[in-house]
């Protein structure tokens, strides 16, 4: 049952994507760019422009680059069939290693704002909940509101003058370590990681600190639409008929508050999801705040070198990341609330 | 009647809620005694605070509701002084409490018995695993069939019925000294509706409960209850012992009450003579596809039925039965599967769209829900100027002195053509229902439960209002309803329906006075009539029909009843049956009535 | 029979219109929206400087507090010698207080027009595709998902940069990634309103098709996209600037808080804080502005 949920969702999932893809594939192409001039420069003659067209296979009709670009054509280059997300006309190095050199930065980044995100707004809201109307609820709305709907890269540079200017106590916004130190091995690509693995916990803590600017930005601006999400859920699950029957019942406070958060919790899942398919690519402004490095600013690169290999494969590799953190929260729901039938 | 040593003494209870710049108070002042091992009704409107006041009694309000003031004295000490913890021990210990709508309740992410569980270990020492053996005792004492697999369901598995059994399970799992049942059978059908309140009564009788019965059905009070508390605007306007209130109602608002119960004695409305088959189906069908499956939900079976001009035609059953879904079809809400509608000769079935649209002039249909059939954002003026504006147009002066008109038709005052549905009660919009149903002088009008959601006050007089309208303009109708008491005042004849087929028709008084069709006796039987004289807990019950109605998707081979017949056979289980007629207008559906091999009985009301 | 009707129902014979008190939140709101309305029309004429001409003085720091009462003397007297920078200048010389307030012109203007070019794709195809259900609709519907799967901001980014930094640009890729919403909102409510009872009712009267679609179901499931507009607007303004933060937005020297905020980032860690922070300022009240209204506005449609 469970199995066989999974492989459906997968099953649309690929579909959906082979969609993108082609929907993408043509968007681009169909924009009036022209990535040749962009690659060879304005003033290179007709010859180095056609020999430019021809290396990046600009010269072939429409559909046989498609079909090169699926995998239909392995002779020619390898394609998605085949695992390559092709190679990128900017750096001539082949799209999939870029984006898993740059990805993992990007995980690790907003997997740490998210948690630190909870970590501020699960009480928050609850305060919010269990205080409905009163001045601490509505203190918690208005934060909640107005952190929802903040400009997260001028926060990052808010941040940075007052912690790294003024108090000095953050680092210079200028990467994952300082430019002196040596970067680890990358193993995973995660930073973090990498550190531990090579033995290191002094650059460990280094990446650690040039991390903590740019997660308390996300967090901050994350929070806003958690807390409204927990205290909504939270009102509703503690206004619910069963809770109610729970007290009338004469259970136990404890019970009846497990009882609320689970209902609540239910709910919040899709919500999660979507946020963090919207971090993705919401990360870019941030990263390229405090030049981090991570997928938003590989994108932000690609698409202004007009990069159209590159720019495909961000775009497929971040929708296929996303579909499958809503197929996971999706059962975790299912996991809590038995209403929700595969 | 108050006892000297009252179990609950409630003394000036009052509840309310803060809006913007005022203070709600629904309920103002509620003052009461029960006694131990009683059972005492608390009756009143939708919104007259019942609910309100019940939850009270356990020191709770709902959101943003606050207990203001008074006390309610248990076992000698006031539980709205209580502090929380102490308070949450008598809660289902002492008093227990079953709401309606069940299955929102029960917490819908656990397992039915270990929520039952939970309530007994708050109150009592035990193991888990003896709170489940506790849970399946308990679930077996309110009549659940095999409860051993029941205790492993959750709430959206349940039947409502089911549900509010385990919520009296729940309830009474620390054999509390009172239990309080809050409209328990609210949205539950009929039958199944007298099942579970004989069951309550019974279980209440063994543990040694006393009982607080809150409802709007004067059927439930004079059936269950030993005495009456009649609330009105927040105050309790009647206390007295069940017979005397229904034999000399002191207060007027009780008067107003009664007065169409008492009114009913003066007999069945007449019959009607002449333009029979002015309406009329023959052998219609409605099969609605099963997405993902190639089987179908039989909504209804080959329905023949027949109105005459001016006549008034009753559809009962319970949900389910594929009432609704017959009326939908002869508006051609719904395309029938198979089968013709036929209106004064003309087969409406096989009218295109246009036509259609024309014939739509001459009828209408009245919905269950007032607030639901209204488009929210116009004014009454709006809509009743609607079906005029589609079907005759013309001058827009001459159209609203109609809607007036038909606004003055239904008693309402021409006031209202400027308000709006959401500042208008259930009862007056329904009426405005009617008016527009009625403006372009439609010959035929559907009534498909227009008075269930009413509190029985506004039910009454609108019942009385159709009837007069009827007279008045001599229309027909189709008046589908599961409560039987208006059928039984509005409606010259009466068609049973049963999991998509009628399985009896007749006049009325036919059909009434002696049921012949199994069905149709359970149906009956398990009417609640407001008569306190004849109380259904001092009699033996009827034979009763068991379980629940089977899915209309697999239908079983034979007799749809076979499953839950007191009489069924082999045969019955083998043979499909057929409406046979037994002239005077009558038919039913089961070989044994028509062989004459079950002995009627006559019915045990009237 | 009918006096006692009218006994009955006297309470609700006579008809007064409920009163409704707007909040302060909302109040709030409207505020901020309308100061924000307000310079987007007259802003560009209003400042003591021309947003899109550079001074001779670079990087002046704004006044600070205690300057401020004399410079404002000398301004009203006109004893100065220019008008003063009451939010200094950047590094090319532009009078920051003159472009923050010429800049809703273009943020605004982007954000409306996206929005309401999005509104009325979407509110339509949304009609159609949960009114009239059939494999043409379906296929819309998959379309929209489709869409709605791409990452928003790098699709905008994309559609911008290829197709032409443009506000034209901008407002047709903002469009383009907010279109699948209201199409997705309003099929939602557009399926809840057609299974209600007086859109049944409505046909039994005998209305066609197409005018209880247009007369019934769509003024009723129109609320929760307009509601989504404000948040929506909000959000076009952050998006707007967030492209030209990264370089995809509006050219220079157009002014734009984002670009602003951008121009202003470089000197920030050198202490240069005033070029970046006061565009920010705008934007982040403006914004809450608008989901403030968009939630108040919520909030009464859910009371009804």
């Amino acid at each position: 049952m469970l199995l066989r949920y999974i492989t459906r969702r997968m099953l649309i999932g690929v579909i959906q994507l082979f969609c993108l893809v082609i929907a993408v594939f043509f968007l681009i192409r169909l924009l009036p760019a022209d990535p040749v001039s962009r690659l060879v420069g304005l003033n290179s003659s007709p010859e180095g422009y056609e020999q430019a067209a021809r290396q990046l296979g600009l010269d072939r009709p429409l559909f046989e680059q498609l079909w090169i670009y699926l995998g239909l054509s392995p002779d020619i280059a390898p394609g998605l069939l085949q695992g390559s997300l092709g190679v990128s006309w900017a750096s001539g190095s082949t799209v999939g290693s870029e984006i898993a050199t740059f990805l993992p930065v990007t995980l690790q980044l907003i997997t740490l704002a998210f948690i630190l995100a909870f970590i501020i707004s699960i009480p928050v809201g609850m305060l919010g909940a269990l205080n409905p109307g009163k001045a601490a609820d509505k203190g918690v709305f208005v934060y909640s509101l107005f952190a929802g709907s903040q400009p997260e890269f001028w926060w990052g540079l808010l941040f940075v003058y007052v912690f790294y200017f003024q108090l000095g106590v953050a680092p210079a916004p200028l990467g994952q370590l300082s430019p002196m130190t040596f970067p680890p091995e990358p193993v995973t690509g995660f930073m973090l990681i990498d550190t531990l693995i090579a033995g290191e916990p002094a650059k460990f803590f280094e990446a650690l600190h040039h991390l903590m600017m740019p997660v308390i930005t996300l967090a901050f601006i994350l929070s806003g639409p958690i807390i409204k999400m927990v205290r909504q859920n939270m009102l509703r699950a503690l206004q619910s008929d069963f809770v109610l029957y729970a007290n009338l019942i004469g259970l136990p406070r404890k019970r009846v508050a497990r009882y609320a958060l689970r209902a609540a919790m239910g709910p919040s899942m899709t919500l999660i999801g979507i946020l963090y398919g919207f971090m993705l690519s919401g990360a870019v402004l941030v990263e390229s705040v405090f030049s981090l490095g991570g997928i938003g600013q590989y994108a932000i690169r690609s698409v202004l070198a007009f990069d159209y290999p590159a720019i495909q494969g961000v775009v497929l590799v971040i929708t296929a990341i996303s579909l499958v953190v809503y197929l996971l929260l999706d059962l975790i729901h299912a996991a809590i609330d038995p209403r929700i039938a595969y | 009647m108050n006892g000297d040593n009252p179990l609950l003494r409630v003394r000036d209870l009052k509840v309310g809620y803060e809006v913007p710049g005022d203070l709600i108070v629904p309920v103002e002042g509620v003052s009461f005694d029960l006694n131990p091992h009683e059972v005492v009704g608390l009756i009143g409107d939708a919104g007259s605070g019942k609910s309100t006041t019940a939850l009270a009694l356990m020191g709770l309000a709902r959101p943003p509701g606050k207990i203001l003031g008074g006390s309610v004295e248990f076992g000698g000490r006031d539980l709205l002084t209580l502090p929380d913890a102490e308070i949450r021990e008598i809660r289902g210990r002492d008093i227990g409490i079953i709401v309606q709508n069940p299955r929102a309740a029960l917490n819908p992410m656990l397992r039915v018995g270990r929520q039952i569980g939970f309530a007994y270990r708050a109150h009592n020492e035990a193991t888990e695993a003896a709170a489940r053996a506790h849970a399946i005792d308990m679930l077996r004492l309110v009549g659940i069939n095999d409860p051993e697999r029941r205790v492993e369901a959750y709430a959206h598995e349940l039947s409502g019925g089911m549900a509010q059994r385990a919520l009296i399970a729940m309830a009474l799992s620390s054999t509390p000294k009172l239990l309080i049942a809050d409209e328990p059978t609210s949205g539950l059908d009929v039958t199944i509706q007298a099942q579970f309140l004989d069951e309550m009564w019974q279980t209440v009788q063994k543990t040694g409960s006393a009982m607080l019965l809150v409802t709007q059905e004067l059927g439930v009070i004079a059936n269950f209850c030993d005495r009456v508390l009649v609330l009105h605007k927040g105050r309790i306007v009647e206390d007295a012992p069940v017979r005397q209130f229904f034999a000399e109602p002191q207060h007027p608002y009780s008067q107003e009450v009664l007065r169409f119960y008492h009114e009913r004695a003066s007999g069945y409305p007449e019959q009607v003579t002449g333009g029979a088959g002015f309406l009329r189906t023959d052998a219609l069908t409605k099969h609605f596809p099963l997405r993902g499956s190639d089987k179908v939900v039989q909504a209804v079976d080959k329905v023949t039925i027949s109105v005459a001009k001016g006549e008034a035609v009753g559809l009962v059953g319970e949900s389910g039965s594929g009432k609704t879904t017959v009326g939908r079809c002869l508006m051609r809400l719904e395309h029938p599967t198979a089968g013709a509608v036929i209106l004064d000769g003309q087969d409406i079935t096989a009218l295109n769209a246009a036509e259609m649209r024309k014939m739509r002039s001459r009828m209408q249909i009245v919905f269950q829900d007032p607030f639901d059939s209204v488009n929210p954002r116009w004014t009454v003026a709006d809509i009743l100027d609607e079906p005029l504006r589609v079907h005759e147009g013309g001058d827009k002066a001459a159209r609203r002195e109609r809607a007036v008109a038909a606004l003055k038709q239904v008693d309402l005052d021409p006031s209202l053509m400027i308000a709006k549905p959401r500042d208008l009660g259930a009862s007056t919009l329904q009426r405005i229902n009617i008016a527009r149903a009625l403006i372009c002088n439609p010959d035929f009008v559907v009534l498909d439960e227009p008075t269930s959601v009413l509190a029985p006050r506004a039910r009454n007089s609108l019942i009385a209002l159709l009837a007069r309208l009827q007279k008045e303009l001599g229309i027909s109708y189709l008046f589908i309803s599961h409560d039987l008491t208006t059928v039984r005042y509005l409606c010259q004849r009466v068609a049973v329906m049963y999991l998509g087929q009628i399985v009896e028709e007749g006049s009325v008084e036919q059909v009434f006075t002696a049921p012949q069709h199994p069905y149709s006796r359970a149906l009956l039987s398990a009417h609640l009539m407001p008569d306190p004289t004849n109380r259904r807990v001092d009699n033996p019950v009827p034979a009763a029909l068991e379980g629940e109605i089977p899915s209309p998707i697999d239908v079983p081979k034979g007799c749809y009843l076979a499953s839950r017949c007191p009489h069924v056979t082999d045969a019955c289980r083998a043979n499909p049956q057929v409406l046979t007629d037994l002239g005077q207008g009558r038919a039913v559906r089961c070989e044994r009535v028509v062989a004459g091999e079950i002995t009627l009985q006559e019915a045990a009301h009237d | 029979m009918p006096d006692q009707v009218q006994d009955l129902l006297l309470d609700e014979t006579t008809y007064v219109p409920p009163v409704r008190k707007a909040d302060w939140l909302m109040r709030i709101g409207v505020s901020i929206v309308t100061l924000v309305i307000f310079l987007a029309l007259f802003g560009p004429y209003i400042g003591p400087y021309d947003p899109t001409r550079t001074t001779i003085r670079i990087a002046v720091p704004p006044p600070g507090l205690t300057e401020i009462p004399g410079l404002l003397a000398g301004w009203i007297g006109g004893t100065l010698e220019y008008p003063p920078h009451w939010m200094g200048t950047d590094a090319n010389g532009y009078d920051i207080f003159s472009r923050v307030i010429a800049a809703p012109r273009t943020d605004l203007k982007i954000a409306l027009l996206a929005n309401i070019l999005s509104l009325i794709t979407g509110v339509f195809f949304g009609l159609v595709a949960g009114y009239w259900r059939n494999w043409g609709t379906e296929l819309l519907i998959r379309v929209s998902d489709v869409l709605q799967s791409f990452p928003v901001f790098i699709m905008a980014m994309v559609l911008v940069a290829l197709a032409g930094r443009s506000a034209t640009n901008i407002i047709i890729a903002l469009a383009f990634v907010y279109t699948p919403i209201y199409l997705r909102l309003t099929r939602a409510e557009v399926l809840g309103q057609t299974s209600r009872g007086f859109v049944e009712a409505a046909r039994a009267m005998g209305n066609s098709e197409l005018s209880i679609a247009l007369r019934h179901v769509l003024p009723n499931s129109l609320t929760p996209a307009l509601i989504q507009s404000s948040v929506t607007i909000g959000f076009a303004i952050l998006l707007t600037a967030g492209l030209s933060f990264v370089g995809a937005g509006v050219r220079p020297p157009t002014p734009e808080w984002g670009l602003m905020i951008s121009t202003g980032a470089n000197q920030i860690v050198l202490g240069e804080w005033w070029p970046s922070v006061f565009p920010g300022l705008a934007i982040s009240l403006t914004v809450f502005g608008f989901a403030v209204l968009g939630n108040a506005l919520e909030r009464r449609y859910e009371r009804g």
